[in-house]
């Protein structure tokens, strides 16, 4: 694994959470919004355990519904646990993002 | 939607992937629906959201490797840690249902080959109950270790690893004689104990039908 794919696993949950939180997503419109963004680090299946996941643990819930383009597609939407799950996250992570960034766009050059 | 349903729609749905990546898909469906004890309605839901996935992609030009990775089996790993379990409450009925159409059909073929064996010898219709429930329990463990045994075999044989069907089949075939053996001689040698009671061709062809009516109903009234 590189070590980029190592570090988005961690924060992976967050990134999910998020794109659910702007619009409800079914799993290949999220993998393709995951992509967009620019994190394609992740292979596009590796959602699927995520989701389960999340759904599992309540910050998640699936329903069928039709999609854009016709057939029914299982759509996610962001629970009132799950909002908070992502407020929690996105505190964590510009806790430890800014001193880690600082930390590194400090070294030497050379 | 429930689980009948979202079977019969993958089954067609499946139908439009390409060989490729219908071989990756199959092998990932039927390893994840081995695993009895998890909730149907959650893995035929996501399933179901894997072969769209897929599908979708294909139009994309993807393959089944590009989407879920190199590594099928870790893959679907992963997926069977996350999903749910099947409540016991909605396991019961369904081993339940089982077990009463294998007495009932018991039943009824006794019934039958005691009434055809009545017309040229005397057949003893008397049934010792400790005797009978000692044979039942035993074929009753050793159907489901044989069930247990294909299920692993089977799971071992997917994502093209090791191809070893014929020395499976020959191994399955060579318990299932050990099993049937065993089965045959403990029905010979086991002594009759305890008390016993007539149990006619009729009563056994009646009891049977009885058994068989009630499941058919209660099968009906579900659907």
């Amino acid at each position: 694994m590189s070590i980029r794919s190592q570090l988005l696993k961690g924060i992976l949950d967050g990134c999910v959470l998020a794109v659910i939180e702007m619009e409800p997503v079914y799993g290949y419109e999220l993998s393709q919004k995951l992509l967009n963004i620019g994190l394609a680090d992740v292979s596009e299946g590796t959602i699927y355990p995520i989701l389960l996941r999340l759904q599992k643990n309540g910050l998640i819930r699936g329903e069928m519904r039709p999609s854009e383009s016709g057939p029914n597609r299982k759509y996610y939407f962001l629970t009132e646990k799950g909002q908070e799950a992502l407020e929690v996250i996105t505190e964590e992570w510009k806790q430890i993002s800014k001193p880690v960034s600082e930390l590194l766009a400090g070294r030497k050059e050379g | 939607m429930n689980a009948k349903k979202l079977i019969e729609e993958n089954n067609i749905k499946r139908e439009s992937l390409n060989p490729e990546n219908q071989a990756y898909y199959s092998d990932l469906l039927i390893y994840i629906r081995l695993k009895f004890s998890l909730s149907e309605q959650q893995s035929e839901e996501v399933l179901m959201e894997m072969l769209d996935h897929l599908l979708d992609g294909q139009n994309a030009g993807k393959t089944a490797k590009d989407i879920f990775g190199d590594d099928p089996r870790g893959f679907a790993d992963e997926i069977i840690e996350q999903i749910p379990k099947e409540e016991k409450r909605k396991l019961i009925p369904f081993i339940g249902g089982i077990i009463a159409n294998i007495v009932g059909w018991v039943l009824i073929i006794r019934g039958i080959l005691y009434l055809v064996l009545s017309q040229f010898t005397e057949v003893k219709t008397e049934v010792y109950p400790f005797s009978t429930l000692c044979i039942v329990l035993f074929i009753a463990c050793f159907v489901l270790f044989m069930v247990v045994f294909i299920f692993k075999l089977i799971g071992r044989s997917l994502f093209n690893e090791k191809s070893t069907t014929r020395k499976d089949s020959i191994r399955v075939c060579l318990v299932a004689a050990l099993g049937m053996t065993a089965v045959l001689l403990i029905g010979k040698f086991l002594p009759d104990i305890g008390p016993s009671f007539d149990f006619s061709w009729l009563a056994s062809l009646l009891l049977g039908g009885i058994l068989l009516f009630v499941i058919y109903v209660i099968k009906l009234k579900k659907a």
